[in-house]
């Protein structure tokens, strides 16, 4: 339970000192002419600073108690509040980057924590506990942070550790490689006003460095004696691990590296995450009875194979086909992937190894700069990069960056850019290769072009006659990475997904205030708020199953990602095997299974489409052993195909006689939005006047190219009766496998199949 | 793993729902005469084209007005343009606003035109609006329906400046008609919603105000626990199926038809299906509102003024005035000295009338609700809104005599395009009143809204003025007095304009 208590008493004192220092007190200022008195701000008011005047139903300003977080401004649907004046907060924290006078062989983390207990508590001061915290929207597993902080703020850790335990298996990781301006940070009160947000990573990451993360726990038993195989160790992997192995399932990770951890292993280098950090979940998986096979290669292949052996398989195999720039002279010996590189460099730096043999030495004399040190070219500014051409300065060569990119435009980060220059990294922007020119076989010139890009979003074009020379020794290409395109194609439609919203944002969002900043100056001016929802839509692909007991989760699923986004989608992955409980047909051993979960979603006009849709729920409540949910298409999203077992989806049909019948544009409209249906088993209907001609079909159409299984079609027409409905359910749950309702007493299951009364007339 | 992890993490302060109840009390309509509970009213309401079929009508009335005036004959009554705006438009308007409200508002061509463009498109939810979406700056916006009225006060001086409605040139009535349509095109890809609609239309205060006496009461909520408890807010954000309110009204809260502009696009958002089409009796909405709006005193008194002045410019002592004062001004007529002047003394006059009120009604002893500062406002504004009906009867009775004089000429302004119509045509000479007939019709216009007035401040003065005084029968005789000077006022100057013309 969190608290405002503190909050108060923070903002007050610093209030205090404010007062004798200066007027600058904000000043609300409510529009009465627009307020609607919908209290949309006084819910949300971190401070209390709204009430209502319920004689004239408006909403009324306090300015002495607001601290300038403008958090009603931006929630405000009429934009009747002003908040003019500072946001009255103390300074943020500042936390160390260890300065490294020589790279060479130093191993050692660079970015530090909170130092202590009274500087934790200080920066949780800065935090309002926001009734609404958009930071929590921010952040793609959705950590409670004001309840995280407010437990900080209270001494109390374990139950810190407690309220992060929800929601995330990986605090003291993600504290280290989240890049938080674009996720909690970025979405904090203060940055969304324009201010410098909560340090909330490196608050989450003194809980973790100052009390043990906690071993993992059991949950429940919805897991047990079911088998999941989790293909890939990764922070996917982890994730769906951790969910499964808590309540209980038989989980077996294959990874087929000889380390567990994925790219926490090979793509993250010990001086942003120790690796003791690093192996932190994996020491707690085993000891927690997972089974982790390293070294086993799974193919796309292997699949079907796995589905015999358990009783559901989860892909996190992650994105890990490396991007190569196709210019003359790629093949040359000494151009490599920085996956190889930085698997290589992490093995070197970690056991002491002669860096020469990561990074051969020149064999031709010193270069221009007169010393014998080798050069690493390495193509692209982006975390990877950096952290190739960082582990290269550790291996003592230099290195440089080059990015066609416009430094203003570049999605870098700019404290990773700073280190890497304080390291003695050469990063060069609107510059790019344009061939690599070799001697006996291997790699010796880089023949570089200068580019320019005036806008965001622009591809950057090269400037002609601007080639400039370069001599080098190894060529990194680091531009990221992509999924195999084996997996994506045996794993179905829609794969990898897109991360974007499509139609009208979600309105609780829109409410929380998030979206009404498009591009806060601590997101680095990005649109944070369609950022966080973005992933959001990622995040519910992840329930829905690719094929029939088959789930996909993190960089596998939607591309390449990042840490926290591939944990929670792992977990959630988990989660709905849980939910679905399946069974390979090998296993005879009768169990409890859950009720189905069904959901019948209808785009009606006049009435007749959500007549029947109710009439089919009813049915289907009566018949099977099931959850039924009766919903207007326009308001079903992915979330809910995610909670759902089996989607009965209806329309009316659209058109004149013969002229453009089809599904009602509405309906098609709504199958535009959604991207995949999964494997979900799919029974559409449609309600039609004379003549429904292709509608089932176009239908069918649009659930088969989303994944989708359609189980049963039926039209219904004017001399329809519930007899129709009658045999549409009972096709609907024989195909579905839907377990059967126990017999009512009284009941008499023969009378389902007569005609009782007229649906439609 | 939590299953609602943004949930569990967002602890909103409770709702105030104390007094709700109470407080919408006497302006909830009937929840029994909500047409839209009918299935056909819902789904044409529903229908995305309903609105573009509303407006289609009177856009194509509109352009031919603009390019009829333009290019058509230049003899006013026989000018298609000249003849349907003056002689049956605007007493069409006064009938809509006084039965429904703004029933103009959602069929208006000049909005409509511009929403469209806004919108890009004509009848489709679209994400992306064209132009730039900048908020009304609060610093204008506090002066809410005021700026209407300014701009109302501007256009009617404009009109008597070039004699538009007399009618007179019908060039001059086209590029009157272009010039609202491209203001109104300016502010939609200025501004974001309907902010010309709401602050700047010149008809919107007058359609508001007045309005308040229809029986629609527009779109308001079913259960307004649900809209307290929604947490999306559709109809004020927009929804999948509609936009937000682009008049800045919240069904959850609205408690007149004063800025409801019968868009429907609530109605079409709301996920709860929570919000009805009501009607309600005559006149609830000016009795009624707990809420009211010293903008709409204020917009009443003035445009209680224009329309006197209107009624004083017609009489020969006014023309004396006029005369004199332009001789000694360099000025030609309509001087705006007098024109403004005599507005802003008359519509003084009517404030300082309830000010003197305000001193005879108001307790002596201490009364914590109205304190010396407040007690002019506390009388003044409901005393306005009592006077709405006057105002309005006032408006309608001045369309008349060109609505009965000259309403038949439509038939050859139509004729006209096929070169059947003609000035010695039967129809374009005659007349559904004489002078006194029409005299007898304004007048008995006045006595209905007096009659009207006289209700609605009997209720008024009982509901908001009578708990700030101790001396009821004094405050009750004083206010009626007050209604019905304004009545008399109104009619004996039309006695006097038929006198002088």
């Amino acid at each position: 339970m969190t608290t405002f208590a503190p909050v108060a008493e923070a903002t007050s004192a610093h209030r205090g000192h404010n007062k004798e220092a200066t007027l600058n007190q904000p000043v609300v200022d409510v529009l009465v002419d627009r307020c609607a008195g919908c209290q949309d701000c006084i819910v949300r008011c971190p401070t209390g600073a709204l009430s209502m005047d319920t004689r004239r139903w408006v909403a009324v300003a306090d300015s002495e108690l607001c601290v300038g977080c403008r958090q009603c401004v931006r929630t405000c649907a009429f934009s009747a509040i002003t908040v003019d004046g500072p946001m009255i907060v103390g300074p943020r924290i500042e936390t160390a980057v260890v300065h490294v006078e020589e790279p060479l062989g130093d191993n050692s983390e660079i970015r530090q924590g909170i130092s202590d207990m009274k500087a934790a508590v200080t920066e949780a001061n800065r935090c309002l506990v926001c009734p609404d915290p958009t930071c929590v929207r921010g952040c793609p597993a959705h950590n409670d942070i004001p309840g995280f902080i407010s437990a900080l703020r209270e001494g109390n850790l374990d139950e810190a550790h407690r309220v992060l335990r929800r929601t995330t298996v990986l605090p003291d990781i993600c504290s280290r490689v989240c890049d938080q301006a674009l996720q909690c940070e970025g979405a904090c009160s203060w940055s969304l006003a324009g201010g410098r947000p909560v340090a909330i990573g490196a608050l989450e990451r003194f809980i973790a460095d100052t009390v043990p993360v906690p071993a993992m726990e059991p949950t429940s038993n919805d897991g047990e004696g079911m088998s999941v195989a989790v293909v890939g160790s990764g922070p996917a992997g982890i994730g769906a691990a951790y969910e499964l192995a808590a309540a209980g399932a038989n989980v077996t990770v294959m990874e087929k590296n000889d380390h567990p951890g994925g790219l926490l292993q090979w793509g993250i280098p010990d001086f942003t995450l120790p690796e003791r950090v690093a192996n932190r979940p994996w020491e707690d998986l085993v000891r927690s009875g997972v089974d982790l096979q390293l070294g086993v290669d799974v193919t796309p292949e292997d699949v079907d194979r796995l589905l015999g052996e358990f009783d559901a398989v989860i892909m996190a195999h992650g994105a890990s086909q490396a991007l190569r720039l196709p210019v003359a002279g790629a093949d040359l010996d000494g151009v490599e992937d920085a996956t190889s590189f930085l698997t290589r460099g992490r093995e070197a730096l970690a056991n002491g190894l002669d860096p020469t043999t990561v990074i051969p030495r020149r064999t031709s004399g010193s270069n221009a700069s007169g010393s014998d040190a080798p050069t690493v070219l390495v193509l692209g500014a982006g975390n990877t990069a950096m952290d190739v051409a960082r582990t290269a300065r550790r291996l003592g060569a230099g290195a440089i960056c080059v990015d066609w990119m416009d430094r203003r435009f570049a999605p870098v980060r700019p404290d990773e850019l700073e280190e890497a220059a304080d390291e003695g990294v050469d990063v060069r922007f609107s510059t790019t290769l344009d061939h690599l020119e070799g001697a006996d076989g291997k790699v010796h010139f880089a023949h570089l072009n200068h580019t320019r890009q005036d806008g965001l979003g622009e591809t950057p074009q090269v400037i002609k006659g601007s080639t400039e020379t370069v001599e080098v020794d190894l060529v990194v290409m680091a531009m990221g990475y992509r999924l195999d395109p084996r997996f994506s194609d045996k794993l179905g439609p829609g794969i990898p997904v897109r991360r974007q919203v499509i139609g009208v944002p979600d309105r609780t969002w829109q409410a929380s205030g998030i979206m009404s900043v498009p591009a806060p100056p601590a997101a680095r001016n990005r649109p944070v708020g369609q950022l966080s929802l973005g992933r959001e839509e990622g995040l519910n692909e992840s329930f829905l199953p690719a094929r029939d007991r088959v789930w996909v989760a993190g960089d596998a699923l939607i591309g390449p990602s990042t840490v926290v986004e591939a944990m929670v989608q792992g977990r959630r992955s988990g989660r709905a095997v849980l939910a679905a409980r399946p069974r390979r047909e090998s296993v005879t051993v009768p169990v409890d299974l859950p009720a189905k979960r069904v959901l019948v979603a209808y785009e009606s006009r006049g009435g007749k489409t959500a007549r029947i849709a109710s009439e089919i729920a009813e049915e289907i409540e009566r018949r099977a052993n099931s959850v039924v949910t009766v919903r207007p298409l326009a308001q079903v999203r992915t979330a809910d195909l995610a909670q759902s077992d089996l989607l009965v989806i209806g329309s009316w049909v659209e058109g004149f006689v013969v002229a453009g019948v089809g599904p009602a544009k509405p309906t098609l409209a709504w199958f535009k939005t959604i991207e995949r249906i999964g494997s979900l088993p799919v029974a559409t209907f449609c309600t039609y006047g004379v003549n429904p001609r292709k509608t089932l079909d176009v239908m069918k159409g649009e659930v088969i190219s989303r994944g989708g299984n359609v189980v049963a079609s039926a039209a219904f027409g004017r001399r329809s009766t519930s007899s129709d409905v009658f045999h549409f359910v009972r096709q609907i749950v024989d195909k579905a496998r839907l377990q059967l309702a126990e017999p009512k007493p009284g009941s008499d299951a023969a009378a389902n199949d007569q005609p009782v009364r007229e649906v439609v007339r | 793993m939590l299953a609602q992890p943004v949930a569990t993490a967002v602890h909103l302060r409770p709702k105030v729902t104390d007094g709700m109840d109470e407080r919408f009390a006497e302006t909830d309509p009937n929840k029994g005469w909500d047409i839209a509970r009918h299935p056909k009213v819902a789904q044409t309401l529903k229908s995305r084209r309903f609105q573009f079929a509303l407006i289609l009508p009177n856009q194509i009335i509109f352009w031919l007005v603009i390019f009829l005036g333009l290019l058509g004959t230049v003899v006013p009554g026989l000018n298609f343009g000249t003849a349907i705006t003056w002689y049956l438009w605007f007493c069409l308007v006064f009938v809509m606003m006084v039965v429904v409200g703004r029933a103009w508002c959602s069929m208006c061509p000049f909005g409509g035109f511009a929403e469209w463009i806004q919108r890009k498109a004509f009848w489709r939810r679209t994400q992306k609006s064209l132009g730039l979406g900048i908020k009304f700056p609060k610093s204008v916006a506090r002066y809410g329906f005021l700026i209407s009225v300014a701009a109302f006060l501007l256009l009617t001086y404009v009109e008597e400046f070039f004699n538009i409605a007399g009618p007179g040139a019908p060039a001059e009535t086209s590029i009157m008609v272009l010039g609202i349509v491209v203001s109104a095109l300016v502010f939609f890809l200025v501004f974001e919603r309907r902010t010309f609609c709401r602050y700047v239309c010149p008809l919107s205060a007058l359609i508001g105000s007045v309005g308040a006496m229809g029986s629609v009461a527009g779109f308001r909520t079913r259960d307004r626990d649900v809209c307290v408890a929604c947490a999306t807010k559709d109809c004020m954000r927009g929804g999948d199926s509609g936009y937000g309110c682009p008049w800045y009204t919240w069904p959850g809260s609205a408690d007149s038809n004063l800025a409801c502009g019968l868009c429907t696009e609530c109605f079409k958002s709301c996920p709860s299906n929570n919000v009805g089409l009501f009607l309600q009796k005559p006149m609830t909405s000016v009795i009624a509102p707990r809420r009211r709006r010293l903008d709409i005193a204020w917009g009443v008194t003035l445009l209680w003024g224009l329309v006197l002045f209107q009624q004083v410019n017609a009489t020969n002592l006014y023309a004396s005035f006029d005369g004199w004062l332009n001789r000694i001004t360099s000025l030609q007529y309509p001087n705006p000295i007098d024109y403004f002047g005599i507005i802003f003394v008359l519509a003084g006059l009517t404030a300082g009338i309830a000010w003197l009120v305000s001193r005879l009604g108001s307790r002596k002893v201490g009364n914590a609700e109205v304190t010396s500062r407040s007690r002019f406002r506390s009388f003044f504004v409901p005393m306005m809104y009592g006077i709405i009906p006057i105002v309005g009867a006032d408006y309608f009775a001045r369309q008349l005599p060109k609505f009965f004089k000259h309403v038949s000429r439509l038939i050859p302004s139509i004729g006209a395009w096929f070169g059947v119509g003609s000035t010695h045509s039967a129809l374009y000479n005659t007349r559904l009143l004489s002078d006194p007939g029409i005299v007898f019709v304004q007048v008995a216009v006045i006595a209905i809204g007096t009659l009207a007035a006289l209700w609605a401040s009997w209720k008024i003065t009982g509901r908001d003025l009578l708990p700030l005084s101790g001396h009821s029968a004094t405050l009750r005789i004083s206010v009626s007095l007050v209604v019905v000077a304004c009545g008399a006022a109104a009619g004996i100057l039309y006695v006097l304009m038929h006198a002088a013309s």
